[in-house]
Formats: C-alpha cells, sequence, structure tokens
C-alpha cells in the first residue's frame, strides 16, 4: 500500500516538475514553426490540461504503457527500458552479490581477529573503499586494465570481460561499507549478555559464532541492504555512462539531453520501483530474521 | 570523609568537557588529523591560487599541448596546452564551493524544518515523515538532474539543486536527535521550570544536537562534491568553462589512452579529498559520540 | 582439605584506558558439597567478576585473571584447555545471570536454547533433548511448557525469562550453580518465588550455590556462610549467624544498618553509608574502606589488608576489631 503511495507521489513530483522545466520537449536547436508544435502537442495530448495529462499518464502506467518516446520515432518507452533493463539488472545484481561476497567475510575476518594486522588491513580496506565514488574507481581501473595492461575493454556489452571492470567499481562501495557494518555489529554482538550464556552453558565457540552471533549480527548488514542496493541502483547510472554500457541509466541521460520527457519520466518511474521493490523485500526478510518484528 | 575522595579523584582524572574531550581524542586519531591537515592545504591552495599561479587556469598554449609531467607544468598540459595543476587547483575551488554552499543550504533548510517537527511533534512531525519516506525512495541523483533542468545552468542553481534533495538528511536527523533530547532530564527540568517551547528548542536541544550535526556535514560535504563531479562529467554540472574535477575527468576521458595522466589527476584529486574528507568525519564521529566515553 | 571449589587469591585486573582496574585483589573462599554461600557487597566490588573469573568468563582483553588457582574437585580450572574448560561450563559449573532481558538471546527460541546444553553435555539426540525441555521447564514453574518451548524470548515476562535462566542452569545436573544478582531484576513478589526456586531444587539435586547479591535479606536466609567483599578484597567471613549478629568489620555494619530489618521488633533509624565506592585504579593506602568509616583511627593508614580470625570461623580485615575492639551493640 505504502509503495503504491510512494509511487504516486513520486511519478506526480517529477511529472510537475518536467512541466515546470522552461522550454517544452521541442525546443531543439533547429527551431520548429508554431504550427508543427500545435500539431506535435496535439498529438501527445500536451495540450490538455495538466490533471488530464497526469490522469491519462497513469492510467498508461497502470496497464504497463510508460507513454512514447518524443525523439524515438514514437517508440513505447516500455519498449526502450526493456532493452536497457536487462544489462541494468545483470550490473547491480552481479554487483550486489560481488558486495555481499567480498563485504561479509571481510568484515567477519576483521571482527573475529580484532587488533590484529587482519583488522587493520580489512578497516584500511573498508574506509578507502567506502569513500571512493565508484566512477573515480572505474577510471583508476581503467587507467591501468586497459590503458596499461590491455587486459581488459573501457566499455560496451556482450562478453563477460565487459563486466568485470563495472561490477567491480560498483560493488567496491557497497563491499566496503557492508565490511565495516558486519565488523562493528559482530563486535556489538559478541558484547551481548546472551553471548555469555551461551558461553556460560559450555557452547563450542564456532556454534556460539554461528548460531548466536552470526545471526543477531546480520540484522544490521539486511537493513543497510536497502539503501546499498539503492546506492547501487544510483550509481550504475554514472557507470553505464562511463563503461558505455546500453542500460537505463543510460537511456535517462540521453533522455535529458535530447529532452525526451517520455524517456526521462518512465526512467524516474522504474527506479523508484526498484527501491521501493528492494525496500519492501528487505523489510519481509528483517521480518523472518528477527522474530521480535511483526507485520500485520 | 566524601570530600577527600572528590580530591582525590580529580587529582587523579583530569575533568574535561563534552568538546575538549572530543578534541583531544580527534587529536589522537592519525587518520582525522591528516585528513584535517590535507583538506586544509587544499583549502589554502584554492584560496591563495589566483596570486601565486603563474597560469591562468583558461590560458591556452598552443605550443605546449599535452605535454607530460615537467619543470614548468609539473602535472603536463591539457588538449588546450592549459596547465593541469592551476585547473586542478582552481578545480578544488569548484569542489569546495559546492560542498560548502549546499551544506549551507542544507543546514538553512534542514534545521529548522527538522527542530520544529521534532519538538511540535503530532502532525506536522508526521507529515515531515512521509515526504522524508517519499524522498529516500527517490534516487537523488535523478532528482538533482531533473531540478538542475528546471533551475538552469548556473553554478549557484547546482548548490541550490543539491542542496533542495539533501537537507531531508539533516532534518531527520535533528528530528531524531530533538526527540531522544526531549527525554532527557535536564529537558524535562527545563520544562518544568517553565522554560518555553521556543527557549528549549534553541538554548537546549540544539546545541545539544550539534555533535552529530558536525559529524553529518563532515560526510555530506564529500557527497555533495562528488555529485558536482558525477554531474559534471556526465556534462549536466558545472559550465564547461569553468575548471572542474569532473569536467577534467570528462576532457581527459577522450585522450584516455592517448595522455592518460590529463584523467588520472583530477581522478585522483577527488579520491584524495573524499578520503579526507572520510577520515575527518570518522574521528569526529568517535570523538563526540557520547557512548565511547569512559 | 574437600571443598567442591576453592578458589586461593584470585586476583583479576581489566586494562582501560584510563588505566588498570583491580577488580578482584587476593580473594580467596570455598564452597563445600551441598552448601550455599553467598558473595555480598555493592556494585563494583568485585563479587560479579569473581563469578566470571571462576568460569573463566571474563573479556580478555581488557580483563586478565592476573594469578590465583581456582580449584574445582581439586583441579584448578585455570589450567585446564579451552576444550576442557568447555566440558565443565554448563555441565558441572553453571551459572544464571542478572538480567534474564537480555541474557537470553532473542532470535533464537527457548526451546532451542535450552537443549542446546543438552546436546553438547549430555548428547541427547534433538528430540530427547526437546522432551527434557519441556521436562525443565516444568520444573521451574512454567506452565503449558510444550507450546512455550516453540516461543521467543521476548513472549516471556521478566521473572518467566530468570525461571528459563534457571532451567538452562539445572538442565545438566551441575555440583556448582553460580547465581549473579537473580533476582535484582524482577518485581519483589518474584524474587522471593525464584529463590525459592533455586533453594529447594539446589537442595534436592544437592548443588551447590553461590549467591552473589548485595541484599542482605536473601543472605540471612538461603546462605550457611557469607563474604562480604568491598573494593575487590574480601573484608568479612563467616557464617551467616556470626556476620549477621556480630559483624566485625564497619563496611558489613554500614550494610546492615542500611536495610530495613523485618525480623527486628523496634524501628530501628536507617542509615546509609555515604561517601562513593573506591576507586579501583589508584586504591587508597592502608584500609580501603578509610574514606567511608565512622570509626576510623590512626593505625588504619598504615594497616595492609588482611584477614584475621576473631572468632571460629569469623574473619575480619578490621584492624580493630581485631585488636579486639567492638563495633557493634546487639540491641
Amino acid at each position: 500500500m505504502w509503495l503504491v503511495v510512494v509511487l504516486l507521489v513520486v511519478s506526480f513530483l517529477t511529472f510537475s516538475l518536467m512541466h515546470l522545466v522552461p522550454g517544452g520537449p521541442w525546443d531543439r536547436d533547429k527551431q520548429l514553426s508554431p504550427q508543427v508544435i500545435k500539431n506535435l502537442n496535439q498529438k501527445y495530448g500536451l495540450d490538455k490540461p495538466f490533471m488530464e495529462q497526469y490522469a491519462r499518464y497513469m492510467w498508461g502506467v497502470l496497464q504497463g504503457d510508460l507513454g512514447v518516446s518524443y525523439t524515438r520515432q514514437d517508440r513505447g518507452v516500455t519498449e526502450i527500458l526493456m532493452e536497457g533493463l536487462p544489462k541494468t539488472a545483470t550490473l547491480g545484481v552481479l554487483a550486489f552479490f560481488l558486495a555481499m561476497l567480498i563485504g561479509i567475510p571481510l568484515g567477519m575476518a576483521a571482527a573475529l581477529r580484532q587488533n590484529t594486522a587482519i583488522d587493520y588491513a580489512s578497516v584500511l580496506f573498508s574506509t578507502i573503499f567506502a569513500s571512493i565514488p565508484a566512477f573515480v574507481l572505474g577510471i583508476l581501473l581503467m587507467i591501468l586494465f586497459s590503458v596499461y595492461l590491455h587486459w581488459l575493454p573501457t566499455g560496451g556489452w556482450g562478453q563477460i570481460s565487459n563486466l568485470i571492470m563495472p561490477s567491480f567499481a560498483l560493488a567496491a562501495l557497497p563491499a566496503a561499507y557492508t565490511a565495516r557494518i558486519t565488523r562493528a555489529s559482530i563486535l556489538e554482538v559478541s558484547r551481548q549478555d546472551y553471548v555469555r550464556t551461551a558461553r556460560a552453558k559450555g557452547i563450542p565457540q564456532q556454534v556460539i559464532l554461528l548460531r548466536h552471533i552470526l545471526r543477531n549480527a546480520l540484522i544490521p548488514v539486511l537493513t543497510i541492504t536497502g539503501p546499498e542496493l539503492a546506492a547501487l541502483v544510483t550509481g550504475s547510472f554514472i557507470i553505464e555512462n562511463l563503461f558505455s554500457i546500453p542500460g537505463v541509466g543510460r537511456l535517462f541521460v540521453q533522455g535529458v539531453f535530447q529532452r525526451d520527457y517520455g524517456l526521462i519520466m518512465g526512467s524516474i518511474l522504474f527506479y523508484a520501483f526498484v527501491i521501493a521493490i528492494v525496500n519492501l523485500v528487505v523489510d519481509i526478510l528483517y521480518a523472518a530474521v528477527d522474530p521480535r518484528i511483526r507485520y500485520d | 570523609m566524601s570530600t577527600t575522595t572528590a580530591e582525590a579523584e580529580t587529582k587523579t582524572r583530569p575533568h574535561h568537557t563534552l568538546w575538549g574531550d572530543a578534541f583531544i581524542r580527534l587529536r589522537r586519531n592519525k587518520l582525522a588529523v591528516s585528513g584535517a591537515i590535507i583538506i586544509l592545504i587544499i583549502a589554502v591552495a584554492a584560496i591563495i591560487v589566483p596570486w601565486v599561479s603563474p597560469y591562468a587556469y583558461d590560458k591556452q598554449d598552443m605550443s605546449a599541448i599535452l605535454e607530460g609531467p615537467s619543470r614548468d607544468h609539473p602535472l603536463g598540459t591539457d588538449i588546450l596546452g592549459r596547465d593541469v595543476m592551476t585547473r586542478l587547483i582552481y578545480g578544488a575551488r569548484t569542489s569546495l564551493a559546492v560542498g560548502l554552499f549546499t551544506q549551507f543550504i542544507v543546514l538553512i533548510i534542514g534545521i529548522p524544518i527538522g527542530a520544529f517537527a521534532g519538538s511540535l511533534g503530532g502532525r506536522a512531525d508526521n507529515l515531515l515523515m512521509r515526504f522524508v519516506d517519499v524522498m529516500y525512495a527517490f534516487p537523488d541523483i535523478l532528482l538533482i538532474i531533473l531540478l538542475r533542468s528546471i533551475l538552469g545552468g548556473s553554478i549557484y542553481m547546482l548548490f541550490l539543486a543539491i542542496g533542495l534533495v539533501a537537507w531531508v538528511g539533516v532534518a531527520r536527523l535533528i528530528r531524531g536527535q530533538i526527540l531522544s533530547l526531549k527525554q532527557r532530564d535536564f529537558v524535562v527540568a527545563a520544562r518544568a521550570a517553565g522554560a518555553s517551547n521556543l527557549y528549549r528548542t534553541t538554548r537546549l536541544l540544539i546545541p545539544n544536537a550539534l555533535g552529530p550535526i558536525i559529524v553529518s556535514v563532515t560526510f555530506n560535504v564529500p557527497r555533495a562534491i562528488f555529485m558536482e563531479a558525477a554531474l559534471s562529467y556526465i556534462g549536466i554540472g558545472v559550465d564547461p568553462t569553468i575548471p572542474s574535477w569532473g569536467t577534467m575527468v570528462r576532457d581527459g576521458f577522450d585522450i584516455l589512452f592517448a595522455s592518460p595522466y590529463v584523467i588520472l589527476f583530477p581522478a585522483v584529486a577527488i579520491a584524495i579529498l573524499m578520503l579526507s574528507f572520510t577520515f575527518l568525519g570518522d574521528g569526529l564521529r568517535d570523538a563526540l559520540d557520547p557512548r565511547l566515553r569512559k | 582439605m574437600n571443598n567442591l571449589l576453592e578458589v586461593r587469591n584470585l586476583t583479576t585486573h581489566f586494562h582501560t584506558q584510563d588505566g588498570v582496574v583491580q577488580a578482584v585483589n587476593d580473594v580467596s573462599f570455598y564452597v563445600d558439597v551441598g552448601e550455599t554461600i553467598a558473595l555480598v557487597g555493592e556494585s563494583g566490588c568485585g563479587k560479579t567478576v569473581s563469578a566470571l573469573s571462576i568460569l573463566r568468563l571474563i573479556q580478555e582483553p581488557p580483563g586478565k585473571i592476573k594469578s590465583g588457582q581456582i580449584l574445582f574437585h581439586g583441579a584448578d580450572l585455570l589450567k585446564l584447555s579451552n576444550s576442557e574448560m568447555q566440558k565443565i561450563r554448563g555441565a558441572r559449573i553453571s551459572m544464571i545471570f542478572q538480567e534474564p532481558l537480555t541474557s537470553l538471546n532473542p532470535v533464537l527460541t527457548i526451546g532451542l536454547q535450552l537443549s542446546e546444553a543438552l546436546e553438547f553435555h549430555r548428547n541427547m539426540s534433538s528430540q530427547e533433548a526437546r522432551d527434557e525441555s519441556i521436562r525443565l521447564l516444568e520444573a521451574v514453574g512454567i506452565p503449558r511448557a510444550e507450546r512455550r518451548v516453540k516461543e521467543y524470548p521476548h513472549n516471556f515476562s521478566g521473572g518467566m525469562r530468570q525461571r528459563v535462566m534457571i532451567a538452562m542452569a539445572i538442565s545438566c545436573h551441575p555440583n556448582l550453580i553460580v547465581a549473579d544478582e537473580p533476582t535484582t531484576a524482577v518485581d519483589v513478589t518474584v524474587q522471593a518465588q525464584l529463590l525459592a526456586l533455586i533453594k529447594d531444587i539446589s537442595k534436592r539435586l544437592n548443588t551447590s550455590l553461590i549467591l552473589i547479591t548485595h541484599n542482605l535479606g536473601i543472605v540471612a536466609r538461603y546462605a550457611q556462610r557469607v563474604y562480604v567483599m568491598y573494593g575487590g578484597r574480601i573484608v568479612e567471613h563467616g557464617s551467616a549467624k556470626d556476620v549477621f549478629h556480630t559483624p566485625a568489620h564497619p563496611y558489613t555494619i554500614g550494610l546492615l544498618s542500611s536495610v530495613p530489618r523485618l525480623d527486628e521488633p523496634r524501628k530501628i533509624r536507617l542509615s546509609p553509608i555515604t561517601g562513593q565506592p573506591p576507586d579501583l585504579i589508584f586504591p587508597e593506602e592502608g584500609c580501603a574502606f578509610r574514606p567511608r568509616c565512622n570509626f576510623i583511627e590512626g593505625q588504619c593508614a598504615q594497616q595492609a589488608h588482611s584477614l584475621v580470625e576473631i572468632s571460629p570461623g569469623h574473619f575480619t580485615a578490621c584492624s580493630l576489631t581485631q585488636n579486639g575492639k567492638v563495633l557493634w551493640k546487639k540491641t
């Protein structure tokens, strides 16, 4: 329910903001005659009152129709986005699993070997990569692996080699973040009374770690996966541009430059939808892990 | 009898104020100190560069195009023969300006809204929190781009666009701080003593929420700097004639293979500045977190 | 000696930013088979750290057992390997903690938390452990036990959770139970029930009990012998009767006069102990209780800590009573 409200507000905000943009969608380098503009407005329904336009648009959205692109020979926005979607999704999902596979073990290793070289190395790694933006990391990777070593292509799509740099560049920040949270959370949980109770019961150390510590410690890790995935989505939009990946993010930027309102509106709704769904899934998982939380 | 114990205690364990104590702990943190020093160096360089640089940031020298690092040009020249080092330091001006002014806007909007939502509670509070929830569902960089196309291309409008999106975080922080502070005894005591709502908010609550605000600003400045760089890299940030690390990255990208250092320096500069802010922010957070006080 | 547990000269320190906290200093005590002893003192006096030291549950770092011996059936627990110690914890010596609200894992069912010790120490199958868990919950007075094992700690009240903790502590028939302020966090009405339950079970199983408390009322009723701790040291030790009727340390006297006594007909004015607990990083020279003591004399500043037997089985660290002075007149 909340999901629907969020999407409604987001769509309405975006829709109104786009109508505030000075100059219409036909504001091109080559001036169009007033008559042509009038015809175009009529064709796309832009001469209708604002609320009616919005209502028509949302009615379409409900049926999976995100309207038409104003610049691409009347192709449907849904169709265009569907071409970009698999690329963005592949990149995002890959980066997310990379981040978890690097971040959680790294944080665990640091926490279990607290105040050793492993811990310090992990903390340093996570501090550095938590603050370097994905696109800067992408450029640095590109200079190293494409320019100097000639190992990997700078961009494109279709081969595994196209995926390596973008996914690592995208995964580094959430991986570092996950490692930090995992470490802090394990250390915090290890100090809890119930862990002492388990030790007082004579439970073996490994069982305490797996059953008593990790299960509780991963709850905060889970809660940040929502914001993390959202950050991945936004990050992917710059990474797609950097590595010339024809995903949704790249389409959005093209839409902005071409003033393609249909495309802008569609991609923002797409992003908002993904973020909202992710948060919903995280909430459900959260309730599954922590018995204290129940949703009615 | 008890006075002797108290005296013995003051002798052995000196008492510090929260801020004094925090400062001592911050100074002990080597990473935070080095972060602060690097930020300071970059800031000073950015301020004095017009008077000390032998080159203007836009001075083109067609006889020295894409030169590597040399004595005349420590970091080489770009495709128009402009001195990269000069442009880099001017770019720091842009970055720091973005960082500072957006935070200024963020605080001006965020503090009053958060403070009043938190202290008034009820419907105003509810409304704010729902709005914040929606804003969190909105990918912020997309919203900034959208605002950018409405507000127009000047750099001030860029500050405004970033600030208009980022204030919700501060408002939420202030609200949370105030809600928890409200329960604290000294505020309850002031209320019992008849202090007005406004007095409690401005004199008691906001000063006590200052620590977390400082920490959040320290983390938000690099975020704004990154936004500017990313937008300028895509081509919807600052005007391309203004030197900025993002536009430099964009310029360097086209000649990545021919002269990789042109893109390397601004990229490294962004990384270093963001890292410094993170180190400082981490240090400040650890220093100001009263839970760590012994 | 034929004691179940004998702690000899235990010294446990904590290394903090401010310095070394000498939490437990040269503490010795013993428990006989089937006996109940009490460790009494205010917060921070070292009683909990002593208890945790017995089970080697001190977090290291910052904590460290510096020296001493903990003889259990004559063998020094401090010399055991970690896996040998694991077989003692929960099985031979178990512990009941102060905070029932935080001492149970919030994300695991009560049944699982009860049966895991049974599986490790008594080699039960998970089905056997589950049945035994239900029996244990019934034994500590939790109704509808077969339903309750499937529930989580947050479904239980504080008193009920402490019953679960008691069930856990007795689950492997230990020789010794250490109960660290088991009733501090629950309602007064529940306190008596819980203590009666602990006492009843320990008597039935012939389990020894170390009761850690600041509540002298509990001591009088349940313990045979009492150790009074102050500033990380034992300052008085004797039978419960001796300590109650002829207290021989000003701190014990202070404790007694700050507790309302229902067994005395007259209304005695309560007098609290003034001043602050001692600084354990920079301990006072001489008697540690000196700054708060009402009987202070010149020798107190020089006197080194030593326990002296003033009557059979009754020890005190106070140099005044050691020299025959009577500080407490029975009213």
